[in-house]
């Protein structure tokens, strides 16, 4: 399966390529009070309304090194809608791996950590909001 | 002129009917003792002899009984269906398509000759019919014209998102000196982007659903409700021709099946109690829509018992404490308004359709998010009146939108009083305002000194002197009150707590729409 593979906080992780609908930039996200720090805000993307999140901060709590117009993987499934800010983008690979949570392969000697949509959602959803 | 408009919506609903008819036919073509279906084939029928009676089409009328009657049998097993009788069924559709073409008549001889044929049939037992010789096989006819087609509604909203996204580029028109842009260049870029949004707004138009198809969503449920409460009940639906928009109907499904649930559980009496009043012994209950300005007036009314009075002030004297002398003093809409409170129930008892005690408070919460409002009129034993107010636009609503610090916020126009410069004499007024900076947890950010919107009363009547206050608001500055697309919050947004939705503006900017109500609360 294709895998699309970004880095944020030290991390390098991979999600299957079909859930990638859109590398926006160039889009202003809109602030959201009462929301975990990961969270940047929202953008209003073709019709579809997106939360966008920090990677960085969601998997290690630490500042990110965002820059001012962030590149913004933007992810759809059937269960929701994701806008995901990396620290980078690394690029497509092939891999011979049936996707799963956990599943780990190596690119080029960097371990690459794969995510699903679900398991992000599942991160995010744990996180206190509106405290 | 009436009468025009009348017969162009019964051609536009009759013919939705019979593209349906047609479908059914097939499928009960492959199982021909399927009841249920028979039960449809006869409901379309019915509905198209209903509005031919309404527009005095007595020879349609007429047609579209003699056919019911042979529905009505193998609907209800009285009869076996045979392919023969499909095929008549499936010449009495085209025959019904030639009398509605002809608005309600037809002249040419094949027709009348067919009339004559498939009428007698039809006075015929069924079992007759398969007696006869086979029919000779009919000339295929290719379907009329291709006026209407069905389109995915998520593929219109893909469209209006796309247009949209067209015209936000505007926004990125690089600035140019008046040197670098001719005058025929700056014309072009003008008329270029009003024709984009002449464009976006005829798509919108897509979105539109006659209330007349939005009011039939419910038949088979009343239906059903009846059966399961012993009542006898007609929906009749007025003003079906006004058209609103889908997203707007559609959230006012969830919100319009409690009232009809509430209508036939707790409104329309049992036959028997209803003929002993003096009354007909089918319950009516009634859909309209009509306009008012730029408001969409829907009006759901039962001609059942009324309100429960005494079960309005048994809650008033148990759960709020109050005398006997304060519940007169209320008005009869204060009174009445009770029953939109979260923990009313009238129900003695819970059942799986009716008497959960939250129907009403969550059709008050609906409506007053859609930035509508909701009156209650209902007299003993005549009936009670449901008349909902909205905004009879798309999904859009006014919106007064104000910044504070570096969040942008919306709320319904409907719901400010008034909007006030704060000045240094204000101070005093500042302190009695809402917090919202500390609800949201805004430390340091925003003065709020801008000015104050000041709320309308709760829409939910009053009782105490608390809940006559209204509502204010500081804000660092507003940036204007102006339509919104509103868009349902998302799970993670949902838990914040405080917002009722996101609102898009004209240009594609993002506000937050802030929950009043539960604002009030937090502040409390």
């Amino acid at each position: 399966m294709d895998i699309f593979i970004f880095e944020a906080s030290d991390h390098y992780i991979g999600i299957e390529a079909k859930y990638i609908y859109r590398i926006a930039d160039n889009v202003s996200i809109v602030p959201v009070p009462l929301v975990p720090a990961c969270y940047e805000g929202l953008i209003y993307y073709r019709g579809d309304l997106f939360d966008v999140i920090d990677m960085g901060r969601l998997m290690e709590n630490e500042a990110s090194t965002l820059h001012d117009d962030p590149y913004i993987i933007l992810l759809k499934w059937d269960a929701g809608k994701l806008g995901l800010i990396p620290d980078r983008i690394v690029g497509m690979q092939w891999v011979e791996t049936e996707a799963g949570t956990e599943t780990v392969f190596n690119k080029n000697g960097d371990t690459v950590k794969l995510m699903t949509p679900d398991e992000i959602w599942g991160k995010l959803a744990g996180l206190a909001y509106g405290t | 002129m009436e009468l025009e408009k009348y017969q162009k919506i019964f051609i536009q609903e009759s013919s939705k009917y019979l593209e349906e008819l047609d479908a059914e036919l097939i499928q009960v073509e492959k199982n021909l003792q399927d009841q249920q279906l028979w039960g449809d084939i006869h409901g379309k029928i019915h509905s198209v002899k209903g509005m031919a009676r309404a527009l005095s089409m007595t020879d349609l009328a007429t047609f579209c009984h003699a056919m019911e009657s042979w529905c009505k049998l193998f609907q209800e097993g009285a009869k076996t269906a045979d392919e023969r009788v499909v095929q008549l069924f499936f010449d009495g559709t085209d025959l019904l398509k030639a009398f509605v073409a002809g608005k309600g008549k037809i002249s040419e001889p094949e027709h009348l000759e067919r009339l004559r044929l498939i009428s007698k049939d039809l006075a015929k037992d069924p079992e007759e019919l398969s007696d006869q010789p086979e029919p000779e096989l009919r000339q295929s006819v290719a379907p009329g014209k291709i006026e209407r087609l069905r389109v995915d509604y998520t593929l219109i909203e893909s469209l209006l998102a796309r247009s949209q996204e067209i015209m936000q580029l505007e926004k990125t028109l690089p600035p140019l000196t008046q040197d670098q842009i001719s005058a025929g260049l700056g014309s072009w870029i003008n008329h270029y982007i009003s024709m984009l949004k002449g464009l976006y707004f005829q798509l919108a138009q897509l979105r539109l659903m006659p209330v007349q198809d939005f009011g039939e969503l419910f038949g088979k449920t009343i239906r059903d409700l009846a059966k399961a409460f012993n009542r006898d009940v007609n929906l009749e639906i007025a003003g079906g021709e006004i058209e609103v928009d889908i997203g707007l109907m559609d959230r006012l499904r969830e919100p319009f099946m409690h009232l009809l649930r509430n209508a036939v559980a707790h409104g329309i009496e049992p036959p028997d109690e209803r003929e002993k009043a003096g009354k007909a012994r089918d319950g009516k209950i009634v859909l309209k829509a009509e306009r008012r300005g730029d408001q969409l007036m829907l009006t759901v009314s039962d001609d059942g018992r009324g309100l429960d009075r005494e079960a309005i002030r048994a809650y008033l004297k148990n759960k709020m404490g109050m005398r006997q002398e304060d519940m007169k003093a209320l008005s009869n809409e204060q009174l009445l308004g009770i029953i939109c409170r979260p923990d009313f129930s009238s129900a003695s008892e819970t059942t799986q359709l009716a008497g959960r005690g939250i129907g009403m408070n969550v059709i008050a919460q609906a409506i007053e998010y859609l930035g509508g409002t909701m009156n209650i009129h209902s007299e003993p034993s005549i009936g009670t009146r449901f008349v909902i107010s909205l905004p009879l636009s798309l999904s859009i609503i006014y919106a007064v939108i104000f910044r504070l610090g570096k969040y942008t916020f919306a709320i319904p126009t409907s719901h400010v009083e008034a909007i006030e410069s704060i000045d240094s004499k204000s101070s005093e007024k500042v302190s009695e305002l809402c917090d919202l900076k500390g609800l949201l947890r805004m430390d340091g950010e925003g003065t709020g000194k801008g000015h104050i919107i000041r709320m309308r009363r709760p829409p939910k009547p009053v009782v105490s002197a608390e809940e006559r206050k209204g509502l204010g608001i500081a804000a660092d500055a507003i940036i204007g009150n102006m339509p919104l697309m509103a868009i349902p919050l998302g799970e993670l947004l949902a838990k914040t707590g405080l917002f009722a939705g996101v609102g898009i503006m004209e240009n594609g900017d993002i506000s937050l729409i802030l929950d009043l109500e539960k604002i009030q609360a937090a502040a409390a």
